[in-house]
């Protein structure tokens, strides 16, 4: 169905969140940090991006202004998981383009499935353009 | 003078004409180098970024201009060239309603503002470091029961539905005690988009709804009035509040209850109202209840699970949003939460909207 990369560094979580979203019928690539996931966005050309802020090597908000920068594909959804819903770096992440926050310790398998549903078919949300 | 803070008096020109000891160590000035000279030219004032703020703009020009004293915070730049966040408090000295000077009391907060920043930072590691481990024992017990792995047998479900239970306590604990902190350090960051709060309130009622079945708890939601269930607000502000006062609503419920939610769009706000069957709340009660760590003694003994900082919480959440919360209880019968939102929120410290203008 669609193209999805999962942005994660803890792996148990970055494994459950395959193995749900690959039993919905799409198509999962996974990355450990932001570094891995710019890299592997380039190839593999997501429809939607699960995107963990707090990473080693390369955070979430990181990514996310190089993958704006270098414009890889400008309709991707971007979802954000975090635990720190409510802070300064989940307002940023919008700025930069995500369109929805995750937390990840309240969200259920079905509800992930869903909002990834979801998120798909709304019509995409351009990123702010920076001052 | 002696006194813990740096104090500078200045004359109907604004030419300093005394200054004290602490004053003069905060700002690394002698005193032959202030006195007499006009206090903005040698008390810089910067923002920051260390750019230069407006004279208009300083505390001192606005006491000398309304004749009002006025309290706050700012940067200066001292001797050395460091910038040093102070607080500041500036009184005019009037004669016949006419500025003749004004006193300056300041203070050096770079300690506080590191504790503060401290907190900040301890608060959103707390925050994920508590929840990762968390978030994999909630995700792998739903993917068990949810038949991800293979079918389970009956008891194994109930088994992992205790897990999920569990887990949903602690995790909605952390989120109380990080959530207070958060608010009472300044600290909570409100994104406001536009939402549907008839989406919201469902999907905390299905989120909800395996804990109420398992209490034989009835769950419903209406919606009534002309307006729109959509409005400007912060959605996971929004979503903890009302998953707080459902979650409530279905704790202090017996078996076989209801709890009902219903969102009235009226033109300028939305009002949500929580209602349930429940023990409800002695009227003696009535004012502590959104104290922090308040529990009602009649419901202490029955359900012991509560910390009493739920609706304390609630309170402070909806400040952030512009709203209002009251309610109405009665003792064996059940209880209604009654909330409000503004239409249009953009943000926190409005003083336009008054919810009891439009109290139905």
């Amino acid at each position: 169905m669609a193209n999805i990369l999962i942005v994660e560094d803890d792996r148990d979580l970055n494994n459950a969140y395959s193995i749900i979203l690959n039993s919905e019928g799409h198509t999962v690539e996974t990355a450990f940090n932001g570094e891995e996931a710019l890299r592997k966005a380039k190839i593999f050309s997501p429809d939607l991006i699960l995107l963990d802020l707090l990473m080693p090597i390369m955070g979430g908000l990181e990514f996310l202004q190089a993958y704006k920068l270098i414009k890889l594909h400008p309709d991707v959804k971007v979802l954000i998981f975090t635990n720190m819903e409510n802070s300064p770096e989940v307002a940023e992440a919008y700025r930069l383009g995500a369109q929805r926050c995750i937390i990840k310790s309240w969200t259920a398998p079905h509800n992930l499935a869903r909002v990834v549903n979801d998120s798909l078919q709304a019509p995409s949300i351009p990123a702010k353009k920076s001052k | 003078m002696s006194i813990g803070d740096g104090v500078i008096v200045t004359d109907e020109f604004g030419k300093i004409t005394r200054v004290n000891p602490q004053a003069l160590r905060i700002l690394g000035h002698k005193e032959d180098e202030l006195l007499g000279q006009w206090f903005p030219q040698k008390i810089i004032a910067v923002n920051p970024q260390d750019k230069a703020i407006p004279l208009i703009d300083r505390p001192m020009a606005k006491a000398y201009l309304t004749g009002k004293s006025i309290s706050e915070k700012s940067y200066y730049r001292v001797a050395d060239g460091r910038v040093i966040p102070v607080h500041i408090s500036v009184s005019p000295i009037l004669l016949n309603n006419r500025p003749q000077g004004a006193i300056e009391i300041f203070r050096d907060i770079t300690t506080e503002e590191g504790i503060d920043r401290m907190k900040s930072e301890f608060i959103s590691l707390a925050s994920h470091q508590l929840r990762t481990p968390l978030s994999s024992i909630k995700t792998y017990s739903h993917m068990l029961v949810d038949g991800y792995m293979g079918d389970l047998t009956s008891a194994q479900k109930k088994s992992l539905k205790t897990i999920i239970f569990a887990s949903n306590r602690m995790n909605e604990l952390i989120s109380t005690l990080l959530n207070i902190t958060r608010i009472e350090s300044g600290a909570i960051a409100v994104s406001v988009k536009m939402l549907d709060t008839k989406r919201l309130t469902d999907e905390v009622l299905t989120e909800l709804s395996l804990h109420a079945s398992d209490k034989k708890i009835t769950l419903s939601l209406r919606c009534t009035g002309k307006g729109s269930t959509r409005l400007k607000t912060d959605g996971l502000i929004l979503k903890e509040i009302i998953t707080n006062l459902l979650s409530n609503a279905i704790k202090y419920t017996p078996e076989g209850g209801n709890v009902s939610a219903k969102i009235n769009a009226r033109p300028n706000d939305i009002m949500i109202t929580v209602t349930d069957t429940g023990w409800g709340i002695p009227k003696h009660d009535h004012d502590q209840i959104f104290s922090k760590f308040f529990r009602a003694p009649n419901v202490s003994k029955l359900e012991t699970t509560g910390t009493g900082l739920g609706l304390y919480l609630v309170k402070g959440l909806l400040e952030e949003l512009g709203g209002n919360i009251w309610f109405t209880s009665k003792e064996g019968e059940g209880s209604d939460f009654h909330f409000t939102l503004p239409r249009n929120y953009t943000g926190p410290k409005t003083d336009e909207y008054d919810p009891k203008v439009n109290k139905l």
